[in-house]
């Protein structure tokens, strides 16, 4: 599945997310072992309640795993504390929500500074990087505008570019093009993949869209909570 | 940026933050006023009670306060005079004798309380001589006729049915156990019928230490009066360690420990006015702490994005806690503005009270409030503690969510 000679960068073992219990338990996530190498441009695409949102969910620590491992960058981070896993997230993980989720008092550029404030980058180097990536992701002169003053399409490339802004390891999207049309859509999927090629950063998404899937290098199909397929695409 | 954050977000509902803030800032008004009313009243009452007769500071010799004997004497007050002169901050003593007495005129008595005093320092040191009803202030010397001066409470009048320049006869015991009697003229009549000297009978030292058969350096207690209250502790101290060396037996006292029961019934009323005022405060601040709790409650989605994105849950707390601390600080400010005004008048014009309360046997009629830091700064310290501690349980619980748990919110 895996070229033998390239470091996984996520690693999951028999991971399971349940809820309730007894006859009102739901298998959300059912034993997937799953490898993700750097620079990967993959895709999970299954139905609703397949459980993509679930595994995007514990991969990037936003929730813990009823049994198994996920591994990230070669940390355990099932076994982090909160601190630790705030933290790891800042520096290591890139979050796009399907619904932007930009901290709506602060501008565009603000919500961009802001994962670098938390990682106490200098300001002139936050200035920097803010100007650089919002020319990167088409956004030049509108670093002042706070959310409500941007399209759909505009807040998420914002929030493309605050994922891509501290240089993590991974960039996790769950349904990243879900609301925005399809010109705005594509537009930022091929910033994204841009961004992949240039930059060989790793992108996985969680996706209905059939315009992500048919950009996708790798489709990771879930069923029931379960990897049903794994597919690699030239 | 948490500054900035925290400042952007309490403006995001204007409506709601500016009710808010009128609400903190009536809070504090209401406490300041409160404050200002009561230390007012009692910096008054105090001012009124040591100044009346108590003194700031006694002496009084060993465990006279406490069981009062006619023989338990202040035996070196040529000593003590000395001693007292050379400390900066006493503004003015007199020394004083005390017995019970039973007096005579014509065919009534009455028992009375013998008071000698110095006609000159007493005058300096308490207002009795402001409170003469009829006649005049007491002289030193015997009149031509041989006879002391005495001034007369006015309920010891009215018994005795007696008046200016009658004669009253005192008949006590001596120090040495002999029995005192002898024979004054009413110099002048003091107080009420209803004041608290009523039954006391005023004469010159010099004619008080024979009568009670006491040395011309023996008495039974000094009044002092400082420049300043606030040093009371500092300087009893200071002069039981003086007098300590030079007379031992003599008792230093301050005025709470002198006027016990009104020191303590002062201090268990100001300890409940803080109760209700705290109460009340509590009221307001539930309105307070519902504006947080939705306030953090419809953020919820935004603050499981900000710790999805690296924000350490202290940090959540810190912004949520901070919104509400610049809450409290515009509140204050507006509150001060509001407040100066108030308690410049409550302290300068005040109002009186439709009927005198007596506290003590102190007739008091009219209500000042004071303006000190105290007044000002305590009901923000309050403001602030009150709005950290309903800030504080809402704030945790959005700092703690788990991030999934809260991005699936509404």
């Amino acid at each position: 599945m895996n070229e033998p000679h390239r470091q996984p960068v996520i690693k999951t073992e028999h991971l399971c997310r349940h809820f309730g219990e007894g006859e009102t338990l739901v298998k959300a996530l059912d034993d997937v072992t799953l490898n993700i190498e750097r620079g990967e441009f993959s895709a999970l695409i299954g139905p609703s309640g397949s459980g993509k949102s679930t595994l995007l969910n514990l991969i990037g620590g936003l929730d813990n795993p009823t049994s198994g491992s996920v591994e990230l960058a070669g940390r355990r981070i099932d076994q982090m504390s909160g601190n630790e896993l705030s933290d790891f997230r800042r520096d290591h993980i890139g979050f796009i929500f399907q619904s932007y989720n930009l901290i709506p008092v602060l501008t565009a550029a603000e919500n961009i500074e802001y994962i670098m404030l938390l990682q106490g980058v200098p300001h002139a180097e936050r200035r920097r990087r803010v100007s650089d990536i919002l020319d990167r992701v088409g956004l030049a002169g509108l670093g002042e505008r706070l959310p409500p003053a941007l399209s759909g399409g505009q807040q998420q490339r914002v929030a493309v570019a605050r994922a891509m802004v501290s240089e993590p390891d991974i960039i996790l999207a769950d349904e990243p093009t879900a609301n925005l049309d399809s010109k705005s859509g594509i537009s930022l999927l091929e910033v994204m993949r841009e961004l992949n090629r240039d930059q060989g950063m790793t992108f996985v998404f969680s996706t209905h869209d059939q315009k992500i899937m048919e950009r996708a290098r790798r489709l990771i199909h879930l069923e029931d909570g379960r990897i049903v397929k794994d597919e690699q695409r030239v | 940026m948490l500054f900035k954050l925290a400042f952007r977000n309490i403006l995001r509902q204007r409506r709601r933050t500016i009710l808010t803030t009128i609400s903190m800032a009536g809070g504090y008004l209401l406490s300041a006023m409160s404050f200002s009313m009561i230390d007012g009243s009692y910096s008054n009452v105090i001012r009124i009670f040591t100044e009346d007769e108590t003194g700031h500071l006694q002496i009084h010799s060993k465990d006279y306060a406490d069981k009062p004997r006619i023989y338990k004497t202040i035996d070196t007050l040529n000593v003590l005079n000395e001693t007292l002169h050379a400390e900066n901050h006493i503004k003015s003593f007199t020394p004083r004798t005390f017995a019970p007495a039973l007096a005579y005129a014509e065919d009534n008595h009455a028992p009375v309380q013998v008071i000698g005093i110095d006609n000159e320092l007493e005058t300096d040191t308490s207002r009795l001589r402001e409170k003469l009803a009829s006649g005049q202030w007491l002289t030193a010397q015997p009149d031509s006729e041989g006879y002391f001066d005495a001034l007369i409470g006015q309920g010891a009048a009215t018994s005795l049915e007696i008046g200016v320049g009658d004669e009253i006869v005192l008949i006590s015991q001596g120090a040495d156990g002999s029995v005192a009697n002898d024979l004054f003229r009413v110099k002048g009549t003091v107080g009420t019928r209803r004041s608290q000297e009523r039954l006391n009978v005023y004469l010159p030292l010099q004619a008080a230490q024979p009568f009670l058969s006491l040395g011309p350096n023996q008495v039974h207690e000094i009044a002092i009066v400082l420049d300043d209250i606030s040093l009371t502790d500092n300087i009893a101290a200071a002069l039981t360690e003086t007098l300590g060396r030079l007379v031992p037996d003599l008792t230093v006292s301050t005025w709470p420990e002198i006027q016990k029961t009104f020191y303590q019934s002062m201090q268990a009323d100001k300890r409940s006015n803080a109760v209700t005022l705290g109460i009340i405060l509590f009221i307001v601040f539930v309105g307070v702490l519902n504006t947080v709790l939705m306030s953090v409650l419809e953020r919820t989605r935004e603050f499981g994005m900000m710790k999805a994105l690296g924000s350490r849950s202290s940090l959540v707390l810190t912004m949520i806690l901070l919104e509400t601390m610049l809450l409290a600080t515009a509140s204050i400010i507006l509150g001060i503005l509001i407040a100066i005004p108030v308690i410049l008048w409550l302290t300068h014009s005040g109002f009186s009270l439709p009927d005198p309360v007596d506290l003590g046997g102190v007739p008091f009629s009219h209500m000042k409030g004071e303006f000190s830091a105290r007044v000002m700064l305590l009901p923000a310290a309050i403001i602030y503690g009150y709005a950290l501690a309903v800030s504080f349980l809402p704030g945790l619980r959005a700092a703690r969510i788990l991030p999934v748990e809260a991005m699936q919110t509404h």
